[in-house]
């Protein structure tokens, strides 16, 4: 059995690794570093996705996505806030409503998807709740890949942040 | 006809938070009054590009700031008015015209030559709203207006070029910064493919090697048109070499896909037969306001409350945990009615603090606070809105320092407090305090009127008194809360609104009693007195309490009121007593008491800490009740202020009214307690006089 969970070094050298595969790979990742303490170091990207909310037509909003450490689970968590194109945030219904319309009340995603604050930034952004990360990754991430890069393909999708097969490509050539 | 005309993807502007976080910032502390418009820039993308996006952010106010990477440099203006009146009536045509003009100078001269971004144009026409936090705005992408281009052919992608892996090879190596306006000289008879900026190529062009010419640029539009600055490139080109007029023009949308492949890049030819002089400045028109949501002509406006307003923050942070409750386990929670409920607290100490506290954790936004004390020595320990120095500061009175607590913890709130006295039955009121009493009596009565739910959390059984008759006669929701030394009680009162409706169920083994046929306080004292759980704890005149009691019971009476609420027929709900006396038939017809939302929904909550045992009473009205029985609430209704004072004259009056005989003065049986007995800085000042108490616990 693999444990699932990360120490800080782990996630700083596999977040350093996956955006090195970012960087050849043209993705946009960036690492934000506040200052060298636990946890104020992230992934960080933004994407134009197209909200899922119908009704109206679909509409562009900006994706800010964040993969931060969480100290009490240990593993890495994701983090995102979307804005319109007039600037204004969603709040959670309306982030509900444009990634997540299809799932069910009391599906597992519903349950996943929080708001709380940025442990970084201190400032209320949207998460996925990590606290089945750990069993999550145990089960998918094999010793040699990257926990990062297996954490971002499994949970990414959930909210429309989409890897392309060549991060997968790039980390078995490495 | 229109099939062979070149049609170009509009911009769409792109605005992020941050843009109006700065935009505010500089307003308040740089711009102040002043309006002059300011060099902005933007930026786009045509690397994965969605749409046809024009964005902005904070950076756009920086005149240093590089774009972000894959991105290039848009040239903009912001004109941002002091007031709505300026925006609106601003000459929109004259603003378009202007910019135009300036764009065009820019292409006579050589400046566009030396920076080509000048031709990704735009303006922003603005007015922040500061107070409330909302923005209006219209963007302009200003182009002249020139005659279509007539398209030679289906666009081309590039892939499906014969010298494709020469020209894909050639446009990799071009610096991102040249990116945005540059050509591609691509002969292909002599295999010679080479990259020439703008100047390099357009200075003294020479017609020959013009027939080899990609006019690229970076393509932020995700469709099948060319991106809208487009047609400026065009514009440009013609103006700088008249001898391209009419001759085929290869132009070449640079588009990066995800694996950062120029693949799907696109070619137009086009051509352009009609002369446009655009040198006679004054006759030229041009077009570029974007359309707003709805596609009509008009500005849009955001209302960045929600991440610009602190109070607003905090208010949707906390509607946020009620909504995850919502969302995950009670998805029939109805918190707007909960939201929506005002509440008056009558106390304002270890009760009327610990309830308020509770309310706001729920949601409830509106509460006031009656109390007439200041806040004591002893008090901050366990009254949770005060500190140690609103005692040391000796003047804080209660009810308004509670208040302020509240909107400091949730600014959001509507908390009031009033400095009040609640007269009692078999309390004198002399002819010196007659007047004060009156403007109390009219103060109390009002916030009554405007509030949906009465909470008891006085310190004494008498200044119950008026708070119940007050909240029968005008059919409130009466939540009622009294202490022990380790015992307490809550409970709702009954209601006094017409029943509609569902009768309730018979469930073997239970009593059933309707809403509007349950005990108010002083009913229920008087009419269940043998009670195992010797509810005389509470009527025996108490000084202390176990710190945990009054928690409990504030806990209980604001869980009480939201189950209420849930309930389709709130405070006309049913509740149900179990009425065998033993034990395991107790448990097993309690098990069958029907359910709310919440659970279920008793009348009473008598608990004791010494055995941590709780049981749920529910008993009728009595229909002698000296508060709120028919002859009592008959009396209020015709004499009004009159039969108040005829009550705190004597409690005797009661009696007679409602015909109880032996009912005792209410005077000499104090049920609840009052921790501030030991508050010496206050029982000194009490200058009252024996006619009132301090409203407390
Ligand atoms: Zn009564």
């Amino acid at each position: 059995m693999v444990d699932g969970t990360l120490s800080w070094t782990d996630f700083l050298s596999e977040a350093r690794e996956f955006l090195h595969l970012s960087e050849q790979l043209g993705d946009g990742w960036t690492l934000c570093e506040k200052d060298g303490n636990e946890p104020n170091t992230f992934l960080s990207c933004k994407r134009k996705v197209r909200s899922k909310d119908n009704g109206t037509l679909s509409t562009l909003i900006s994706v800010e996505y964040h993969v931060v450490f969480s100290v009490s689970y240990q593993v890495p968590m994701l983090f995102f806030q979307a804005h319109r194109s007039d600037g204004s945030l969603l709040d959670v219904d309306a982030t509900w409503r444009a990634f997540m319309p299809e799932a069910r009340e009391r599906s597992d995603l519903f349950q996943m998807l929080t708001q709380m604050d940025h442990p970084v930034l201190f400032r209320p952004f949207m998460a996925l709740h990590p606290c089945r990360t750990s069993d999550v990754l145990a089960q998918f991430g094999k010793k040699s890949e990257n926990r990062i890069l297996t954490f971002i393909s499994v949970y990414g999708p959930h909210v429309q942040l989409n890897l392309q097969n060549a991060y997968g490509n790039a980390i078995k050539c490495k | 006809m229109t099939e062979n005309i070149l049609q170009f993807a509009a911009f769409e502007s792109f605005v992020c938070p941050t843009f109006w976080h700065k935009l505010a910032e500089l307003k308040i502390e740089h711009d102040r009054l002043s309006d002059a418009p300011k060099p902005i820039s933007g930026h786009y993308t045509n690397h994965k590009a969605a749409g046809c996006l024009l964005e902005v952010d904070y950076s756009a106010y920086n005149s240093s700031a590089q774009p972000p990477k894959f991105s290039h440099n848009a040239v903009g203006t912001i004109y941002n008015k002091n007031t709505i009146e300026e925006f609106k009536e601003l000459d929109k045509t004259s603003l378009l015209s202007a910019e135009g003009q300036a764009l065009l100078a820019d292409m006579t001269s050589a400046r566009v030559l030396d920076n080509p971004s000048l031709l990704a144009r735009f303006f922003v026409l603005s007015f922040a709203d500061l107070k409330c936090h909302s923005y209006y705005y219209w963007f302009g992408f200003p182009c002249p207006l020139t005659h279509p281009l007539q398209l030679q052919s289906e666009a081309v992608r590039v892939k499906d070029l014969q010298n494709f892996a020469a020209v894909a090879e050639a446009l990799r190596a071009v610096p991102s910064e040249a990116q945005n306006f540059f050509i591609l000289y691509a002969n292909e008879e002599l295999e010679s493919v080479e990259v020439r900026s703008l100047s390099a190529a357009l200075t003294n062009i020479d017609n020959t090697e013009a027939e080899h010419y990609y006019y690229c640029f970076a393509d932020p539009s995700e469709y099948e048109h060319p991106a809208w600055l487009m047609r400026n490139y065009v514009a440009f080109l013609l103006m700088q070499c008249p001898t391209l007029l009419g001759k085929t023009l290869k132009f070449l949308g640079l588009r990066y896909d995800q694996q950062m492949n120029v693949d799907n890049s696109l070619i137009w030819k086009v051509v352009q037969n009609d002369a446009c002089d655009l040198t006679r400045i004054e006759n030229v028109k041009f077009v570029g306001w974007e359309p707003n949501r709805n596609c009509k002509m008009g500005p849009r406006m955001v209302s960045m409350r929600d991440s610009m307003d602190p109070a607003k923050l905090a208010e949707n942070s906390v509607n946020l945990n009620l909504k995850l409750m919502k969302w995950r386990l009670l998805p029939e929670l109805n918190l707007e009615a909960i939201a929506q409920t005002k509440c008056l607290l009558f106390g304002a100490g270890t009760l009327g603090c610990a309830v308020a506290r509770n309310l706001l954790s729920w949601g409830f936004k509106h509460i006031t606070l009656l109390d007439s004390g200041k806040v004591g020595y002893s008090n901050p320990v366990r009254q949770n809105l005060y500190t140690h120095a609103d005692a040391v500061m000796g003047n804080k009175m209660k009810s308004t320092t509670a208040a302020e607590r509240l909107l400091e913890i949730n600014p959001s709130a509507v908390a009031k407090g009033y400095v009040v006295q609640i007269p009692m039955p078999g309390h004198t009121i002399g002819e010196a305090m007659l007047e004060q009493t009156t403007n109390d009596l009219t103060l109390i009565e009002e916030q009554v009127h405007a509030h949906d739910v009465l909470f008891l959390l006085t310190d004494s059984r008498e200044s119950r008194w008026l708070p119940t008759v007050l909240g029968a006669v005008h059919q409130k929701i009466v939540i009622n809360a009294a202490l022990g030394f380790d015992s307490y009680l809550v409970m709702r009162h009954g209601s006094t609104r017409e029943c509609v409706g569902d009768q309730g169920n018979e469930i073997e083994g239970l009593k059933c009693i309707m809403g509007q046929k349950l005990g108010c306080y002083f009913c229920n004292d008087v009419t269940a007195p043998g009670n195992s759980l010797k509810d005389r704890t509470l009527d025996q005149q108490c000084t202390v309490t176990r710190p945990g009691v009054s928690n409990i019971a504030a806990s209980y009476a604001v869980e009480l009121l939201v189950a209420l609420l849930q309930h389709p027929q709130r405070e006309l709900a049913p509740a149900y007593y179990a009425q065998s006396s033993h034990k395991r038939q107790q448990v097993e017809s309690t098990a069958a008491i029907p359910e709310g939302l919440l659970g279920i929904l008793p009348h009473s909550i008598r608990g004791l800490l010494y055995n941590y045992e709780n049981i749920l009473p529910a008993t009728e009205k009595f229909s002698q009740c000296i508060a709120c029985s028919q002859p009592i609430l008959a009396s209020f209704r015709s004499e009004g202020h009159a039969f108040l004072l005829k009550a705190f004259e004597t409690a005797r009056y009661l009696e007679e009214l409602t015909g109880i005989a032996d009912f005792k003065s209410l005077h000499c049986e104090i049920i609840d307690f009052d921790d501030d007995e030991f508050d010496m800085s206050e029982g000194d000042e009490n200058d009252s006089g024996p006619t009132t108490t301090n409203i407390d616990e």
